[in-house]
C-alpha cells in the first residue's frame, strides 16, 4: 500500500514545522461479522477498514491526523496538515534525530494461522456457529439463544523518523454464546464468550459445543436465584475472566497513560509493597495465539512479558513511547490501538495474577459464610481515584465453607490500592478469558485471568 | 499490503458508482455514507497535551437479495474496493434468512432541520486551542485542592451523511457540534474525588470554558469528605443526571427489534400503565440542541416525536422500517447504524422524561435516605433483558431532608421499572447528559443501598 519512498516523504513533510519525532501507522483490516438468532442467520456483514495515521512528537506534546485517502496525494495533504496543525521548535529526539533509511525490523510472527479466516468459506464458519447453538436451545430452561462470530485481520505498518519498518498481520477470531433461560415472569442470561489471536483451528481447542453449553448452563444456574446481599462480605472470584478485578483494579492504573496525568494512586510506588505478599501480577504480549498476543506494537516494538507485582511488591509499569517520555518508565511493548483512528497508548495485553499454592476447595472452606463469585461479568474504573465495580454473572452464598444457594444481580465495588491489600489467598488454577478493553485509545482485545483468590473483605452490591 | 494506491472516490461519487454498478446487476441496494472532518485538543499543565485532526468517510451497503439483507463497508473508495464490497454484500444476503418486512422506501421528504449554524470555518486552530487551555488553566486555579487536571478536552466535528437507495430515494445531512470537557481531579485528608462538567453546542462561539471549569471542580469539591454508606433500602433522591444514566442503560427495553426478539420486560405490554403517571417519556430527533439531533435515520425515514410512556401508559415502541413491518405498524425513524461498520438496528435518539412541578425542597421533604447522582459500570451491571441493576454509585446522604454528607463509593441496586413505578414526585429542571438522554430529579420510594 506504501512503498518507502512515499512513507520518507509522508514522514519528512510532518516533521517540516520542527517536530523530534514522527510516525506512520497504516491499516488494511478485513473483518467478518455473523449472527445467528434462534438457529437462524440474521446478519452477515463486514468489511474493510482503510486508512494512515501521522504522529508528530513535540517534546512529549502529540500531534496526531489520520485520512482514509492512502494515495500519494492523500499522504501529502496529511502531512501537511499535521505539520500544520501545531508549530514551535521541540526538543532533539532522545535517540537522535534518524535518518529515513528504514530498518526492517524481523517481526517474527509469534504464532501463524492455519485455517486462516479470509481463506475459510463463510458456511464453514456458520456450521461452527450452528454447533454452537445446537448445544445451548432446549437445555434446560433455555428460550433464547443467540450466537456470534467476528473475525479481524488486520495488517498494519508501522514506519518512523528513526528509521523503523515494522509490518505485521494481526488474526482474531471470537464465538460468543448468549442464552437466556425463561420460566414464566423469571428470565435470566448466561454467556461465555472465548476469543484467540488463530485462525479457526482455535475451535479444535474450544470446541463450539462448549461455549454454547457453558452459556445455558450459567443461564439455568441463575434463573431461580434469589437476590444477593448488599454490605461488606468475604468473597471467593474464580479463575479466568474473573482476573477482571485486576484488570480494572490494577492494570489500568499501572498503565502509563494513568501514571503521567497524576491519575494513578500507584505512581511513584516502584519497589513498594501494594499488595498481599501471596500476589504475583503479570502482563503478558508473548502467549503464541493468544486473544491478547503482541508480536509487534502498534509503535513497531516487540511485545514482552512484563512482570507488574512479584510477591505483593510493584515491579513495573505499562509503557508506551509518550508515556516513557513522560515518565521515565521503560517502554514495555504496550502502545496499542483499535485502529488507525487513534494515536496509540500504554495498554493491557494478557494481564493475569499468578498461579499460587493454594486449592479452590480449601480458599472456599476457609471462608466460612461469603460470597463465591464463579463467573464475572463485566467492569470499570475511575483512574484519578481508583474506585472499580464489576458485576457478577453467576454468583453463589458460601456457608459453612460450603458452596450454597445461588445468587444474582450481584455487584463488587471498592478501591484498587485498598482490594490489592485484601487479596489473601491465591489457587493454582490459573486461566485466561478474553474481552474487549475499552480506554483512550479504543477498544482492543485483552485476556484477562487469574487462579481461584479468596478476597477477604469486599463491597458487594446486591438488594436482599 | 493487499491494496494498491488505486484512486480514491469521494463518498457521494461512490454513492453513484455503487447505485449504478448495482442497477447494471439488477441488485436491489441501499448506500449509507459518511464524511466527517474533527479536532480534538487536550491540554494539559498549562500545555497542549494531544492535538488530533481527522478526516474519515467510507460507505455502508445494504443488498436485499430474495427477501434477505446482506451487509459490508469500506473505507477504501477504489473503484475495485467498491465492486469488492458490492460482491460482499450480496454474497452475505444470500447467507441470511429472508426476513418478512425487508424493503426499501422512498420516504417522504425530512423536516428542515439546521444542525450545521455558522460552522467553523472562520475558526482557527489558535481559537479552538485556546478553549482547552483556559479550561484546563481555570480548572487548575480555582481551588487548592486540585491536584490534577487529567482530563480538558475541546472537541468539534462537521459531519456529512447521504443515505441512498435503487428506489430512487436520496437524501444528504450535514450537521456540526462543539463541545467541551473537563475533569479535576480534587485530593483532600487522603481523598481524591474526580468528577466532570461539559458543554455541547452547536455554535463555536457560545462556549464558555470558565462556566464549564468552575462547575466541575464545585461538583468534585462536593464529593469529598465522604463516609461509607450504610447497608439497606431507604427512599432516594434521584438526580436528573443520574436517572438520564439509567435510561440511556436501558433504552433497549423500547427497541422493536429487541422486544421481537424477546430481549425487552415491556414486550406484549402496549397500552399498559408501565410507570407512576407521573411518567412522560418521548423520543425526538428534532430538537435543534439534542446531542443524537438527525432529520432522517439511517434508512432515510423523516424524524418526528414519538411518546413512549404517556403518563405511565406504554404508548410505543422504536422501529426501523423491517421491526415495523413484523409488528404491523409504520417505521417511527429509529433506524440506527453504530457508524459504517455496525448492520441496520433500532435505537433511541433524544430521550427525555419530561419534567414536572415539584421544587426541589419538596423532592427531599422528610427524606432520610440517599440523593444519588450518579451511577457506573453500566455496561456490566445492567441487565437489559429484566431491567435489574446493581451499579456503582456515587451520592450524599440524605437526612430529614438536608443533605448531610457526601458517601464512598457504595452499590445501588434495583429494577428499572419498578423504579419507574415507584416515583412520587417529579422535579421542575430538566438535567441533559453526554448519552442525549434528559430527565428531571425525582423521588423514589426505596432503593437498595449496598455500604461499607
Amino acid at each position: 500500500m506504501i512503498d518507502q519512498h512515499l512513507a520518507a516523504e509522508a514522514l519528512t513533510r510532518a516533521r517540516a514545522g520542527g517536530a523530534d519525532f514522527a510516525e506512520l501507522f497504516a491499516e488494511d483490516t478485513l473483518t467478518t461479522t455473523l449472527r445467528l438468532h434462534q438457529g437462524e442467520v440474521k446478519d452477515a456483514g463486514g468489511g474493510n477498514l482503510f486508512g494512515a495515521g501521522l504522529r508528530l512528537l513535540y517534546g512529549t506534546r502529540v500531534v496526531y491526523a489520520y485520512t482514509n485517502d492512502v494515495t500519494p496525494a492523500g499522504l501529502r495533504d496529511l502531512a501537511d496538515a499535521v505539520a500544520s496543525a501545531r508549530g514551535g521548535a521541540g526538543e532533539p529526539d532522545r535517540a537522535g534525530a534518524g535518518g529515513l533509511d528504514f530498518r526492517r525490523l524481523d517481526a517474527r510472527p509469534l504464532y501463524v494461522a492455519r485455517e486462516h479466516p479470509l481463506h475459510t468459506a463463510k458456511r464453514d464458519k456458520l456450521a461452527l456457529m450452528r454447533r454452537a447453538h445446537g448445544a445451548a436451545a432446549g437445555v434446560g430452561d433455555v428460550k433464547t439463544v443467540d450466537v456470534n462470530y467476528l473475525d479481524r485481520v488486520q495488517r498494519v505498518l508501522v514506519a518512523n523518523s528513526e528509521g523503523l519498518w515494522a509490518e505485521d498481520e494481526r488474526v482474531w477470531t471470537r464465538l460468543t454464546v448468549t442464552a437466556i433461560a425463561q420460566d414464566g415472569p423469571r428470565r435470566e442470561t448466561g454467556f461465555d464468550g472465548p476469543g484467540a489471536g488463530q485462525g479457526l483451528e482455535f475451535f479444535e481447542t474450544v470446541p463450539p459445543e462448549s461455549v454454547g453449553a457453558e452459556a445455558a448452563r450459567v443461564a439455568n444456574a441463575m434463573l431461580r436465584a434469589g437476590y444477593a446481599p448488599a454490605g461488606r462480605l468475604p468473597v471467593v472470584i474464580g479463575n479466568g475472566f474473573g482476573g477482571v478485578i485486576f484488570h480494572e483494579a490494577c492494570g489500568h492504573i499501572l498503565e502509563t497513560t494513568a501514571v503521567e496525568k497524576n491519575a494513578s494512586v500507584f505512581a511513584g510506588k516502584l519497589g513498594e509493597k501494594i499488595a498481599h505478599e501471596s500476589v504475583t501480577a503479570i502482563d503478558d504480549g508473548t502467549l503464541p495465539g493468544s486473544w491478547g498476543m503482541v508480536t509487534v506494537d502498534d509503535e513497531g516494538m516487540r511485545g514482552e512479558r512484563t512482570v507488574l507485582i512479584e510477591n505483593g511488591v510493584l515491579k513495573s509499569f505499562l509503557a508506551d513511547r509518550v508515556g516513557e517520555l513522560k515518565t521515565g518508565h521503560r517502554r514495555t511493548g504496550s502502545g496499542r490501538r483499535q485502529n488507525y483512528t487513534y494515536a496509540p497508548a500504554s495498554r493491557m495485553r494478557s494481564t493475569f495474577i499468578d498461579r499460587g499454592g493454594e486449592t479452590p476447595e480449601g480458599l472456599i472452606r476457609s471462608v466460612g459464610d461469603g460470597i463465591y463469585a464463579r463467573r464475572m461479568g463485566g467492569g470499570s474504573v475511575t483512574p484519578g481515584t481508583g474506585d472499580y465495580n464489576f458485576a457478577v454473572q453467576e454468583a453463589y452464598m458460601i456457608r459453612g465453607g460450603e458452596i450454597a444457594e445461588p445468587l444474582k444481580g450481584a455487584s463488587l465495588v471498592g478501591n484498587g490500592a485498598q482490594d490489592l491489600k485484601n487479596i489473601v489467598g491465591v489457587a493454582g488454577d490459573l486461566a485466561l478469558g478474553q474481552g474487549m478493553c475499552g480506554s483512550v485509545s479504543g477498544s482492543i482485545p485483552t485476556d484477562v485471568g487469574q487462579p481461584h483468590i479468596l478476597v477477604s473483605e469486599i463491597t458487594v452490591g446486591g438488594r436482599a | 499490503m493487499t491494496t494498491g494506491p488505486e484512486e480514491q472516490l469521494t463518498v457521494a461519487e461512490a454513492r453513484a458508482y455503487l447505485l449504478d454498478r448495482a442497477r447494471e446487476r439488477g441488485v436491489t441496494l441501499e448506500v449509507y455514507g459518511e464524511r466527517r472532518a474533527s479536532t480534538n485538543v487536550r491540554a494539559f499543565g498549562g500545555e497542549v497535551g494531544e492535538f488530533k485532526v481527522q478526516t474519515r468517510q467510507g460507505v455502508a451497503l445494504r443488498a436485499l437479495v430474495g427477501g434477505a439483507w446482506g451487509h459490508s463497508f469500506t473505507e477504501n473508495l477504489s473503484r475495485p474496493a467498491l465492486d469488492r464490497a458490492l460482491d460482499s454484500a450480496v454474497e452475505n444476503a444470500e447467507l441470511v434468512a429472508p426476513e418478512r418486512g425487508a424493503g426499501l422506501h422512498d420516504w417522504p421528504p425530512p423536516p428542515a432541520l439546521d444542525l450545521h449554524g455558522e460552522g467553523l470555518s472562520g475558526v482557527t486552530a489558535e481559537q479552538k486551542v485556546r478553549v482547552a487551555l483556559d479550561l484546563e488553566r481555570v480548572t487548575r486555579e480555582a481551588d487548592p485542592r486540585v491536584v490534577s487536571v487529567p482530563y480538558a478536552v475541546y472537541q468539534d466535528g462537521d459531519a456529512e451523511g447521504l443515505v441512498a437507495n435503487t428506489e430512487g430515494l436520496s437524501r444528504e445531512t450535514r450537521q456540526l457540534y462543539a463541545l467541551q470537557y473537563v475533569s479535576p481531579l480534587v485530593s483532600e485528608g487522603g481523598q481524591n474525588k474526580m468528577k466532570g462538567d461539559w458543554q455541547f453546542t452547536r455554535e463555536f462561539t457560545e462556549l464558555d470554558p470558565t462556566r464549564t471549569a468552575l462547575s466541575a471542580v464545585e461538583r468534585s469539591l462536593a464529593l469529598l469528605g465522604a463516609r461509607p454508606a450504610p447497608s439497606g433500602t431507604f427512599p432516594a433522591v434521584v438526580s436528573g443526571e443520574c436517572l438520564a444514566e439509567l435510561l440511556a442503560i436501558f433504552a433497549g427495553m423500547f427497541s422493536g427489534q429487541m422486544v421481537e426478539e424477546g430481549k425487552s420486560p415491556l414486550a406484549g405490554r402496549l397500552g399498559e400503565q408501565v410507570a407512576s403517571g407521573l411518567v412522560t417519556l418521548t423520543d425526538d430527533a428534532t430538537l435543534l440542541r439534542g446531542l443524537n439531533s438527525r432529520p432522517f435515520d439511517a434508512e432515510g425515514c423523516p424524524s418526528a416525536p414519538l411518546t413512549l410512556i404517556g403518563e405511565g401508559r406504554l404508548a410505543a415502541f422504536l422501529h426501523n422500517a423491517g421491526t415495523a413491518a413484523r409488528a404491523g405498524t409504520r417505521s417511527t425513524g429509529h433506524a440506527t447504524r453504530q457508524g459504517l461498520q455496525g448492520t441496520v438496528g433500532v435505537a433511541p435518539s433524544n430521550l427525555r422524561l419530561h419534567p414536572g412541578t415539584t421544587s426541589p425542597a419538596d423532592l427531599a421533604r422528610g427524606v432520610t435516605g440517599v440523593r444519588l447522582t450518579g451511577v457506573e459500570g453500566g455496561h456490566a451491571g445492567a441487565n437489559p433483558v429484566t431491567g435489574d441493576f446493581s451499579l456503582q454509585a456515587e451520592g450524599f446522604w440524605v437526612e430529614g431532608g438536608e443533605t448531610a454528607y457526601p458517601l464512598e463509593v457504595f452499590t445501588v441496586a434495583g429494577n428499572l421499572l419498578d423504579l419507574l413505578a415507584d416515583i412520587e414526585a417529579v422535579g421542575a429542571e430538566l438535567w441533559f447528559t453526554l448519552d442525549g438522554v434528559e430527565a428531571p430529579d425525582v423521588r423514589v420510594r426505596a432503593l437498595a443501598v449496598g455500604g461499607g
